[in-house]
C-alpha cells in the first residue's frame, strides 16, 4: 500500500481524488427472495456489481429496523437467506480451518500488498475487540493464523517525506492497533504469551521515532493500561517489553519530530513518552526496577560476620570487598544499567530528571553508571552542553542518601559501604580535582558560580554521610570510623583546595551577591564539615568581613531582599570569622573607617524592617561581653540598651545617627582595649553616688561602655567640628540611658553619670538637665531578650519570673496618667457662689451651677463652706418654687445635704464621698428613666441626715437586687465614678479602707474587678480609682499593705491572656510599678519583709 | 496590618523568581556567550533556565521566606 501512494500528491490533488470517491454513491435494488439476497451477496470482481449487491442489502436491513413500514415477509427472507448461507454441518472442522489459513495467508502475503495485509489486520482488530473481547480467547488459540507474520507486518511502515494520513494507516499501524486491542481485551496469560515473542516485541518499537503522533500515543497509552499497570500481568511478562532496547528506542521520543505543534491541548509525544519511562522504570510493579542495597554492590553481604579481632587488626582491609568496586560495580539493575547509558542528560532537562528519578529509587546505579560512561568530561567550557552536564551533576549530587545507606528501614549494616561507591556518589568521577579546580577559578563567573554550588551540596552530603558513620547504633564502630576518614580522604583529594576556594571568593565581582552567598556558603561549610583542612589554610576572614560590612553600611541595595541575601553572606564570614581565632572585632585597620563590630553594629541598626537580624545579634551579643563592653551578667540583655536607642534615634533622627557612628566606634574600642581601666572607673562612680545620697550601691552596675562614652564626651564637647556629634548625642543618651535603666543598670549610677554628661551637651536652656535619666523606656524594636538565644547565656536560676516581667510591656508613668487619671470633679470653684444666682433652675441643674456648689462644702476654707452651703439653701428654695418637673426630689437632696453638713463644716470640709455622691445624685435624679432613680429616691426619703462615715448606696448597688434588669453593671459604673470622684484626701481614703459589715469599701471594689462578667471598660474604672489612690498621701502603702494590691495586680495581669490583653497587662504592670514608686518603700519592705522588692521592677 | 503569612509554595514561587533575576542579572556577560554558543539550540534554553534555579534548594524554605519577606513591610514602620 505503502508502495502504491509513495509518488508524492500535492495534498490539494489527493483532496480533490477523495471527494470523488466519497460522492459516488452506489446504486441498488428492492430485494423480494432470499434467493436474490443471495445474488447480490455473492463476491465479485466488479466493485460496482459489490457496492451494488452491498447497498441493497444495507437498505433491506434498513427497512427491516423501521418499524413504520410494511415488512411481513422481509423477516421471513431473512432468515431463509441465513439459513442457506450457513455452512453444512459436515464442514465444523474444515470451515474455521479453512478461514485461519486464508488469513494466515493474507497475513504473509508478499510486503508489497498491503492491500491485502491491512484489511487483514482491521478485520482482525475489530475481531479480538468484537462484544467486549468475547471471541479474543477462542481468537488468540489460532495464533498460529492470527499472529502469523505480524513481526514482520509491523515492519511494514509508511514511506514518505509527510506524515502517514490517519485514513490510510499502513500496514505497520494496522498492525500495531491490532496488538493493542489483543492486549486489552486478552486474559493475562495470554498477553504474557505474546509479550514473550521477542520478534513481535522488538518490531513493535523498532520504527516508533517514525510513527505518526495519534498511533505513538495509542501506543503509549495502551502499554501503559494493559501492561505496565496491570496487576495480574506477573513482572516477568512486563519485563520482556520493557527491555533495554525497548527502552531506549522510547527514549528516542524524546525528541520526536512528528508532533503537530498546534495543538496545544495535548500533551507532546515527548511529554507522554517521559512520563511512560518514569513509571516504567521507577515503579518496581513494572519489571524494570529491582531492589537494590544501596550503596552495596550486589553480591556483597553487608552483614557479613567477620571476627572482631581480625577487624581491630586489619580495619577496612579484613573486609575482602571493600577496595573491590573502584572500577567496577556489579548492580542488580542491569536493564536500567544498560538503558541509561543511551540518554543524554546534558541536552534534555527531561532526560536528566528521568536519569534522577532512577537514581533516587536504585542508588546502586549512581557508581555505576559514572563508572561505565567515562567518556563525558567536566572540561569547563561556556556552552549550553557544559551546563546541561554541571546541571544534571548538580541534581546527582543532590540526591539524598539511601536509607540507612542500604535501604534499610530499620538500621545499619554490620560493615560500612565501601568509600569509593559512597565518595562516587559524593563527588561522582567527571568532578575530580583537576576539573573542578578549573571549573571554580574559571574567568567565566557563572560556570564559577555553577562549580560552587555543586560543591556546597557536595559537602553537605558528606557532612550527612559522616554522620551516618558515626551513628551510636553501629556496632563495629572502628571500621565505621575509618570508613568516615576514608571518605574525608578521598574527597579532599577530588575536592579543590581551600586556597582555591578562597581565592574563587575573592575575585567575585563586588555586586554578584548570589555567587558571593554561595561562596561563602562553600568556605562556611569547609570550616563546619572539614576543620582540620580549612584551618590549615590560615585564611583571615577579617578583610572579607570588613568588605562586606562596608558593603552592607554604604546602602547601596535597593531591594530589601538583596540586603537579605547580603546578610546571608554575612552570616557565612560571621560563622568562619567565629571559627577562626583572632578575629579583630574592635580594632581601625587601615581599609575601613569604623571597626567590624561597629560596622556590623551599624549594619543591624540601618537593616531595612523585615529582615530578620537575629544571627548578627547574638553575634553582637556575644562579642559585646566577651570584650566587656557591657556586665557579663546572665540578667543583663547585653547590648540590647544600646542597639534600640539606636534605633529609636534611626526613626526619629537619621541624620544624628550618622553622626554618631565614629564617637560610638572611639567609645566601643577602647572600652575593649582597656575593660579594667572602665570597671574601675564605675567603682569610682558608685563611691561618688555613696557618698551624695544616703544609699548603699554595693553591687550596682552600669554598662562600661557608657563609662566609656562619659569619659569621651569632653574630647567630642572640646573639639571644634564636634558639633554635630554633641547635638546628636544629646539626643542618644538620654533615651540609651534611660533604656540602660530598663535593662537593670543601677538607676542612681545612670542619674550620677548622666547629670555629668549633660554638662558637655548644648542644653542651654536645662531641659536635659532637669528631665534626667527617663524612666521606664520601653523596648520597642528587640523584645526578645537575646541572652536567651545563646546556649551559653541560657539562664539556669529561678530568675525567670523576673525576666518575664522585665520584658513584659510596662505602662511608663505618662501612658499611665492617660489612660487612668480622672480630673478631680469635686474641684473648688469658688465663682460658683455667685454665678449660680443669675441661672434659670434648668441651667441650675442641668449645667453643673448646681454641682459645682455642692463640691465646695468640700473646700479646705471654713468660709467657702459656709457661703456654699447657705446658696445651697436658697438654691434649694428657688428650686422648689420653680416648675423644674424633678424640683421635689432634687430639694429633698439638697436639703438632705445641706441638714448633713450643718453641723460638720465648721470643723473641717464635708467627705469628699458625701458632696460626690449628692453630685452624682443629682445627676440621677435628673433623669426619671435612670436605672438609678429609684435607688436614690428610696435612700432619700430613709431620712433628713447622712452618716458621714458610710459611703451612700454602696450596699444597695454592690448587695442588692438591682431592680432594674440588667442594670448591675450599669450601676456599678456609676457608683465607681462616684466614688472616684469621692477619693481625694487621706480623710477619703480611710472611709474606703475603714472595717465594715460586708468589708472595706476597697476590697468590695477590688472583688468587682476579679467578677470574670465585668468588661473591660468597668475593670478600668477600678483602675482609675486605684490610681486615684496613688495620688493620695499614703495611697499606694496603704494599698499595698491593706490590700495586698501588689499580688492583685500581678495576679490580673497575668490573667491577661491573649494580644489583646497585652494592652491591659501592660496598664495592669504600670500600676503596680507606680504603687510601688509611690508607697512608702521602707515600710513597705519590712512589711513584706524584703520580699516585695524583687517582685516589682 | 501586616499581610497575611505566605504559603511555602508562595514563598519558593516568588523565591524562585528573585533568584533567577539575580543570576541573569550577575552572568548577563556569560548567558549572552552561552546564547551564542554552537550547541545553543532545542531543549537549550530549558536546560540554562532549569540549571540556574537549581541553585534555590540551597536555600532552606525558612531562608527564603526571610530573603522574600524582606521587601514585604515598607520602611519605617515597626
Amino acid at each position: 500500500m505503502g508502495k502504491r501512494f509513495s509518488h508524492s500528491l500535492d495534498g490539494a490533488a489527493a483532496f480533490r481524488k477523495r471527494q470523488k470517491i466519497a460522492h459516488e454513491a452506489p446504486t441498488s435494488e428492492d430485494v423480494h427472495a432470499s434467493r436474490q439476497l443471495q445474488q447480490l451477496l455473492s463476491f465479485s470482481q466488479d466493485p460496482v456489481r459489490a457496492r451494488h449487491g452491498l447497498q441493497s442489502f444495507k437498505l433491506f436491513l434498513d427497512d427491516l429496523l423501521n418499524p413504520d413500514s410494511d415488512h411481513a415477509d422481509r423477516p421471513r427472507i431473512l432468515r431463509d437467506y441465513l439459513r442457506s448461507a450457513c455452512p453444512a454441518p459436515a464442514d465444523d472442522d474444515e470451515n474455521p480451518k479453512r478461514q485461519q489459513e486464508l488469513i494466515a495467508r493474507n497475513l504473509s502475503a508478499d510486503k508489497g500488498k498491503a492491500f491485502i495485509i491491512s484489511p487483514t489486520l482491521r478485520m482482525l482488530k475489530e475481531a479480538v475487540s468484537f462484544d467486549g473481547g468475547a471471541i479474543a480467547r477462542p481468537l488468540f488459540r489460532a495464533r498460529a493464523s492470527m499472529l502469523k507474520s505480524l513481526a514482520r507486518n509491523m515492519g511494514i511502515v509508511h514511506i514518505g517525506d509527510a506524515a502517514e494520513d490517519s485514513k490510510r494507516p499502513s500496514a505497520r499501524t494496522n498492525a500495531i492497533l491490532f496488538f493493542l486491542s489483543a492486549l486489552k481485551f486478552l486474559h493475562a496469560e495470554a498477553k504474557k504469551e505474546l509479550l514473550s515473542q521477542r520478534d513481535i516485541v522488538s518490531a513493535l518499537t523498532r520504527d516508533v521515532k517514525q510513527d505518526p503522533p495519534y498511533l505513538v500515543r495509542e501506543l503509549l497509552e495502551g502499554l501503559r493500561s494493559h501492561v505496565l499497570l496491570d496487576d495480574k500481568l506477573p513482572r516477568e511478562a512486563k519485563a520482556s517489553l520493557l527491555n533495554a532496547s525497548t527502552l531506549t528506542r522510547l527514549a528516542a521520543l524524546y525528541h520526536y519530530r512528528l508532533d503537530s505543534q498546534a495543538d496545544d491541548e495535548q500533551p507532546s509525544i515527548s511529554d507522554i513518552a517521559h512520563r511512560f519511562l518514569i513509571v516504567a522504570c521507577t515503579n518496581p510493579a513494572c519489571g524494570v526496577l529491582r531492589q537494590d542495597s544501596g550503596f552495596y554492590p550486589r553480591g556483597v553481604d553487608p552483614n557479613a560476620a567477620i571476627p572482631t579481632a581480625e577487624l581491630d587488626d586489619l580495619g577496612l582491609e579484613a573486609i575482602v570487598w571493600m577496595n573491590k568496586f573502584k572500577t567496577e560495580v556489579p548492580v542488580r539493575n542491569y536493564t536500567l544499567s544498560n538503558f541509561l547509558p543511551n540518554l543524554r542528560p546534558w541536552s534534555s532537562v527531561k532526560q536528566s530528571e528521568l536519569i534522577t528519578s532512577i537514581f533516587k529509587v536504585a542508588p546502586e546505579l549512581v557508581a555505576n553508571y559514572f563508572l561505565t560512561n567515562k567518556s563525558f568530561t567536566f572540561e569547563p567550557k561556556l556552552s549550553a552542553t557544559w551546563i546541561g552536564y554541571a546541571a544534571f551533576l548538580f541534581n546527582v549530587v543532590a540526591l539524598s542518601l539511601p536509607d540507612h545507606l542500604c535501604r534499610a528501614t530499620t538500621g545499619f549494616p554490620e560493615l560500612p559501604p565501601p568509600p569509593s561507591i559512597v565518595i562516587d556518589n559524593i563527588l561522582p568521577p567527571p568532578l575530580n580535582q583537576k576539573t573542578l579546580t578549573r571549573s571554580l577559578t574559571n574567568k567565566s563567573n557563572m560556570i564559577s558560580f555553577f562549580a560552587t554550588r555543586i560543591l556546597v551540596v557536595a559537602i553537605e552530603k558528606l557532612e550527612e554521610a559522616i554522620k551516618m558513620h558515626q551513628d551510636a547504633s553501629h556496632s563495629n564502630k572502628t571500621v565505621w570510623a575509618e570508613a568516615a576518614r576514608r571518605l574525608v580522604d578521598e574527597f579532599c583529594q577530588r575536592s579543590p583546595g581551600i586556597k582555591e576556594m578562597i581565592n574563587a571568593y575573592r575575585s567575585i565581582p563586588e555586586n554578584d551577591l548570589l555567587h558571593r552567598e554561595a561562596a561563602s556558603r562553600l568556605l562556611r561549610l569547609c570550616y563546619e564539615v572539614l576543620p582540620q583542612v580549612a584551618l590549615m589554610a590560615k585564611f583571615d576572614v577579617s578583610p572579607f568581613l570588613e568588605t562586606a560590612l562596608a558593603r552592607l553600611s554604604k546602602q547601596e541595595l535597593n531591594d530589601p531582599r538583596d540586603f537579605a541575601l547580603n546578610l546571608k553572606e554575612l552570616e557565612n564570614l560571621l560563622a568562619i570569622a567565629g571559627y577562626s581565632p583572632g578575629m579583630r572585632w574592635l580594632a581601625a585597620s587601615e581599609t575601613l573607617s569604623l571597626s567590624p563590630f561597629t560596622l556590623l553594629l551599624k549594619a543591624c541598626v540601618d537593616a531595612p524592617h523585615g529582615v530578620a537580624l537575629e544571627t548578627i545579634r547574638t553575634v553582637l551579643n556575644f562579642v559585646a561581653v566577651e570584650q566587656q563592653l557591657v556586665p557579663a551578667d546572665d540578667k543583663h540583655p547585653g547590648l540590647l540598651a544600646l542597639l534600640e536607642a539606636l534605633q529609636l534615634l534611626r526613626q526619629s533622627s537619621p541624620d544624628s545617627v550618622t553622626h554618631l557612628w565614629p564617637f560610638l566606634d572611639n567609645c566601643l574600642t577602647r572600652c575593649a582595649n582597656a575593660p579594667v581601666k572602665y570597671v574601675e572607673r564605675m567603682q569610682e562612680l558608685i563611691q561618688e553616688a555613696s557618698s551624695g545620697a544616703d544609699q548603699d550601691l554595693a553591687g550596682a552596675v552600669i554598662s562600661p561602655f557608657t563609662v566609656a562614652v562619659l569619659e569621651q564626651l569632653p574630647f567630642v564637647a572640646a573639639k571644634e567640628d564636634g558639633t554635630a556629634t554633641v547635638k546628636a548625642l544629646g539626643r542618644f543618651l538620654p533615651g540609651f540611658m534611660g533604656l540602660s535603666a530598663t535593662a537593670g543598670e543601677s538607676e542612681p549610677l545612670l542619674d550620677l553619670a548622666f547629670s555629668k554628661m549633660v554638662t558637655h551637651l548644648s542644653d542651654s536652656k536645662g531641659k536635659l538637665a532637669k528631665a534626667g535619666v527617663p524612666r521606664n523606656l520601653q523596648f520597642q524594636h528587640n523584645t526578645s531578650q537575646p541572652g536567651r538565644e545563646t546556649k551559653a547565656r541560657k539562664d539556669r536560676h529561678t530568675t525567670a519570673r523576673r525576666e518575664e516581667l522585665q520584658t513584659e510591656p510596662v505602662l511608663d508613668e505618662e501612658a499611665l496618667e492617660n489612660t487612668l487619671h480622672v480630673p478631680d470633679g469635686l474641684e473648688a470653684d469658688n465663682s460658683a457662689l455667685i454665678k449660680w444666682s443669675s441661672k434659670t433652675v434648668d441651667e441650675l441643674v442641668d449645667e453643673g451651677y448646681l454641682t459645682a456648689l455642692i463640691a465646695l462644702l468640700a473646700s479646705e476654707h471654713a468660709s467657702i463652706r459656709k457661703e456654699a452651703l447657705v446658696n445651697i439653701l436658697k438654691a434649694a428654695a428657688k428650686i422648689k418654687q420653680s416648675e423644674y418637673e424633678e424640683k421635689e426630689q432634687i430639694w429633698l437632696l439638697l436639703s438632705e445635704l445641706a441638714e448633713t453638713a450643718r453641723d460638720n463644716i465648721n470643723d473641717g470640709p464635708l467627705p469628699s464621698t458625701i458632696a460626690s455622691f449628692a453630685c452624682h445624685a443629682l445627676n440621677v435624679l435628673r433623669d426619671p428613666l435612670s436605672n438609678l432613680y429609684a435607688k436614690v429616691n428610696i435612700f432619700l426619703t430613709r431620712g433628713p441626715v447622712w452618716s458621714l462615715d458610710k459611703l451612700p448606696l454602696v450596699d444597695e448597688v454592690l448587695s442588692e437586687d438591682p431592680g432594674v434588669g440588667d442594670a448591675f453593671y450599669a450601676q456599678a459604673s456609676w457608683l465607681l465614678d462616684y466614688l472616684t470622684d469621692g477619693l481625694r484626701t487621706p480623710r477619703d481614703l480611710e472611709l474606703f479602707h475603714r472595717k465594715r459589715a460586708k468589708g472595706p469599701v476597697l476590697e468590695r471594689v477590688l472583688a468587682l474587678a476579679a467578677n470574670p462578667y465585668m468588661r473591660a471598660p468597668l475593670r478600668s474604672q477600678v483602675l482609675r480609682l486605684l490610681y486615684r489612690a496613688t495620688r493620695i498621701q499614703g495611697g499606694s502603702t496603704t494599698l499595698t499593705t491593706r490590700f495586698g494590691i501588689v499580688n492583685w495586680l500581678e495576679a490580673r495581669r497575668a490573667g491577661c491572656a491573649g494580644a489583646d490583653a497585652a494592652a491591659e497587662a501592660a496598664v495592669y504592670a504600670g500600676l503596680r510599678r507606680r504603687i510601688w514608686e509611690t508607697c512608702d518603700q521602707d515600710r513597705v519592705r519590712a512589711w513584706s519583709k524584703g520580699g516585695l522588692r524583687d517582685a516589682v521592677p | 496590618m501586616a499581610s497575611p503569612e505566605k504559603s511555602e509554595e508562595e514563598v519558593a514561587t516568588e523565591f524562585t523568581s528573585y533568584y533567577l533575576q539575580r543570576a541573569t542579572t550577575e552572568f548577563a556577560e556569560d548567558l549572552d556567550k552561552v546564547r551564542a554558543a554552537d550547541d545553543f539550540k532545542n531543549d537549550a534554553l530549558q536546560i540554562l533556565v532549569s540549571a540556574l534555579q537549581q541553585g534555590t534548594v540551597l536555600f532552606s524554605p525558612d531562608e527564603q521566606r526571610r530573603i522574600v519577606t524582606a521587601a514585604a513591610r515598607p520602611e519605617g514602620k515597626p
